[in-house]
């Protein structure tokens, strides 16, 4: 009964939702490691990413999906894309930082984080305003270009979507394991106090993991664009959750957990509503948040919660 | 936030203001049209040609001296709001209050969508205030059976202007089977109240005329991914698609069907006949997809080249199917107020609702009268076919021009 190529295709489109939620997770996880605080206005910033890199396609005189670029010019056109997208996002994450949150550094309770809720209202009703409720139509320079595996296709879009998640989470891991300024965000993720004690400026490593989370958002936001050829103002909300779903499965505060979990809600996703019914789809993954939060409160990778003193 | 959704234009008072010599006789005798649309959000662009095209008649009017000594005052409210993206049925409710309780609004036009219908049906009732719908289709709201839930009040106030999906579903489930021979089809929905009604009288008819539907699911519209939807219909290998829904499903179903069901036909009902799916989901991934109106095709005729080329020249561009019966749904209102007026009783919302329940008027589109019911006797369903290639020449948002007509759907016999 079972089809095994739609199973396979299945599987290949959760890995592509899979591979745009653990971009956005990781901006989750990055945060709360170091400041303990969930930023709701994660969600809006990966909205606003996708609108970067649409205007950025538009600069480069691009619309819909009938001009298409290959070679040298692909490759321009998505790296300068890239570029915008991510910069602007990440400029934006750090002046969230700067100009709502840092005010507020040291106030216990949840005052920070309802004011993220806060931003991310504001952001949300800035780009309906700017840019109009109605669905983009957002620009797609990509050839379309499929192979067949096992009767199941994928699409090129797909495979660059694998290729640009990878590099940047890579990257990432090797930021965080192997430079100064990732080991000063290990170290202030573990004991902020101690951290500052030896020396390491907790403010820096703040902003890194703003800019850090806030640019991969835009990656992410640019991959969506460009998978699903849309954009509109309305898009933060449900990959925000899912992916924040995603950061707390994988244990929130840890990076490869944010990936590995991305991963799993992505493919619970496709695979659910392949073998369930779409519209449980949401009623399955958020099970499974509550599941993880009652049983493995710290989640698949996550330590252990340290508690505040 | 509450000045601008209750944006009242009052075009003569600007004129009134200038001339206080007409005020005595102008002002004494006004009365007011209210206008719920929902002009922010998905549908936006569909809602502002229908808005446009009320707004045509009325400044006709008003050009001409008012309609049987009255100017018309518009209140031109938002049932769209930024939490739906899309019509928010709880703000067509607040809307629906907002103008039973102001006294000079005598009836109304609106909405677009059934969903806000069903919000508003009650609320009119209860106030007696008649309201003219250019385009939702939704039988349920004027249905007798149902009529404690809508209609309260006891007569009816729900009139269109347009046919219903009792005719538009199965209608294009008729045109489906028989014209484009489609023998497996998969239905989808946009879980609206207009969506799901119109796909489950597809679902019906097709059952009916012998097409085997694979199966009926439906889409979250706030939800950006359709692609493991879309994968797993593809393994049922369907020959056809039809989608009961509104635009901001609409345009993501139309690109991800584009890349996963390229080859099938794809259908939908009014709510793909859109200026907003146009230009959201554009060319290519939207060529060849059928859709459909619950009113006759007229652009054909003389005199609605005519008024076509009057509504371009006052709003810089195409007017759509429902311009035209937002359009009518004005002269209907004035032809109401003209006959009470004449009759010498007192221009009243109740006066004006009894007034349009026997409408027999000649408009752009042809007769209009309606059942005790409140709709329209006129059954016409039109389909259209999207563009292979858009035409260079027109916007592409341009519903008349990137849409070619195709012919009637065939009734149920």
């Amino acid at each position: 009964m079972v089809d095994y190529t739609v199973l396979l295709q299945q599987v290949i489109n959760g890995v592509s939702l899979g591979a745009m939620y653990a971009l956005l997770a990781i901006g989750f996880t990055l945060v709360y490691g170091i400041l303990e605080l969930i930023n709701f206005a994660h969600f809006n910033v990966f909205m606003i990413g996708s609108f970067f890199g649409m205007w950025a396609l538009e600069a480069l005189g691009l619309s819909g999906q009938s001009q298409v670029l290959t070679g040298l010019a692909l490759a321009g056109a998505l790296a300068f894309a890239f570029a915008i997208a991510m910069l602007g996002s990440g400029v934006l994450g750090v002046a969230i930082e700067r100009i709502a949150l840092r005010p507020l550094r040291g106030i216990p309770g949840t005052t920070g984080m309802i004011t993220t809720i806060g931003v991310s209202y504001i952001l949300f009703n800035v780009i309906l305003l700017a840019a109009g409720a109605d669905a983009k139509n957002f620009p797609n320079p990509l050839p379309t270009r499929r192979w067949q595996v096992a009767g199941a296709v994928i699409d090129l879009r797909e495979v660059l979507i694998w290729g640009i998640a990878l590099v940047l989470m890579v990257g990432l891991q090797l930021f965080v394991s192997r430079t100064r300024l990732g080991k000063a965000m290990r170290a202030t993720a573990q004991d902020a106090e101690a951290a500052r004690m030896m020396g390491v400026d907790v403010d820096r490593v703040v902003v890194a993991a703003f800019f850090l989370g806030s640019a991969l958002a835009g990656a992410a936001a640019l991959i969506f664009g460009l998978y699903y050829n849309y954009t509109s103002f309305l898009i933060g909300y449900t990959a925000g959750l899912r992916a924040f779903t995603a950061a707390v499965l994988g244990g929130i505060g840890s990076v490869t957990g944010a990936m590995v979990g991305g991963l799993i809600i992505g493919l619970i996703e496709t695979l659910g509503g392949q073998l369930i019914a779409v519209r449980w789809t949401d009623v399955i993954i958020f099970s499974i948040l509550v599941l993880v939060l009652v049983f493995v409160p710290s989640g698949l990778f996550g330590r252990a919660a340290p508690t505040k003193s | 936030m509450l000045s601008r959704r209750a944006l009242v234009i009052q075009l003569p008072a600007v004129a009134l203001a200038a001339s206080w010599a007409g005020r005595t006789l102008a002002a004494s005798k006004r009365i007011t049209v209210g206008i719920s649309l929902p002009l922010t959000g998905a549908d936006a662009d569909d809602a502002n040609l229908i808005k446009d095209g009320a707004m045509l008649a009325i400044d006709e009017a008003n050009a001409k001296g008012g309609v049987a000594g009255y100017n018309i005052d518009v209140m031109v409210l938002d049932d769209g709001t930024a939490t739906a993206g899309q019509y928010d049925p709880a703000q067509a409710a607040t809307n629906a209050r907002k103008m039973v309780a102001d006294d000079k609004v005598v009836a109304a036009i609106g909405p677009q969508m059934s969903g806000s219908g069903k919000a508003m049906a009650p609320i009119l009732s209860e106030g007696n205030l008649a309201t003219i719908t250019p385009s939702s289709t939704n039988p349920d709201i004027t249905d007798p059976k149902f009529a404690a839930q809508f209609d309260p009040g006891g007569k009816p106030i729900y009139f269109r202007t347009v046919t219903t999906d009792a005719f538009q579903g199965p209608n294009m489930a008729n045109y489906f089977a028989q014209t484009l021979k489609v023998k497996r089809v998969y239905v989808l929905d946009d879980s609206g109240a207009y969506g799901v009604g119109m796909a489950n009288a597809f679902a019906a008819q097709g059952k009916k005329v012998g097409m085997d539907v694979l199966g009926h699911d439906q889409l979250d519209p706030r939800e950006a991914d359709y692609t493991t939807i879309l994968t797993k219909i593809k393994g049922l290998n369907p020959d056809g698609l039809y989608y009961g829904g509104v635009a901001q499903a609409g345009v993501k179903l139309a690109k991800q069907c584009y890349d996963i069901l390229p080859k099938i036909v794809k259908g939908g009902g009014d709510g793909m006949y859109s200026s907003s799916v146009l230009s959201g989901a554009g060319f290519p991934a939207f060529a060849n997809w059928y859709a459909t109106i619950a009113a006759p095709y007229v652009f054909n005729q003389p005199r609605v080249q005519e008024w076509s080329k009057r509504f371009q020249a006052k709003y810089g561009r195409a007017p759509s199917g429902y311009s035209v019966t937002a359009y009518d749904a004005a002269l209907v209102i004035f032809d109401a107020v003209k006959r009470v007026a004449a009759s010498g009783k007192p221009v009243t919302r109740s006066a004006v609702r009894d007034a349009v329940q026997s409408t027999r008027l000649e408009t752009l589109q042809g007769m209009v009268n309606f059942d005790k019911n409140g709709d329209i006797e006129n059954r016409v369903v039109s389909v259209f076919q999207v563009l292979p290639q858009r035409d260079p020449k027109y916007p592409v948002g341009d519903v008349l021009h990137q849409l070619r007509y195709l012919g009637v759907a065939p009734q149920t016999a």
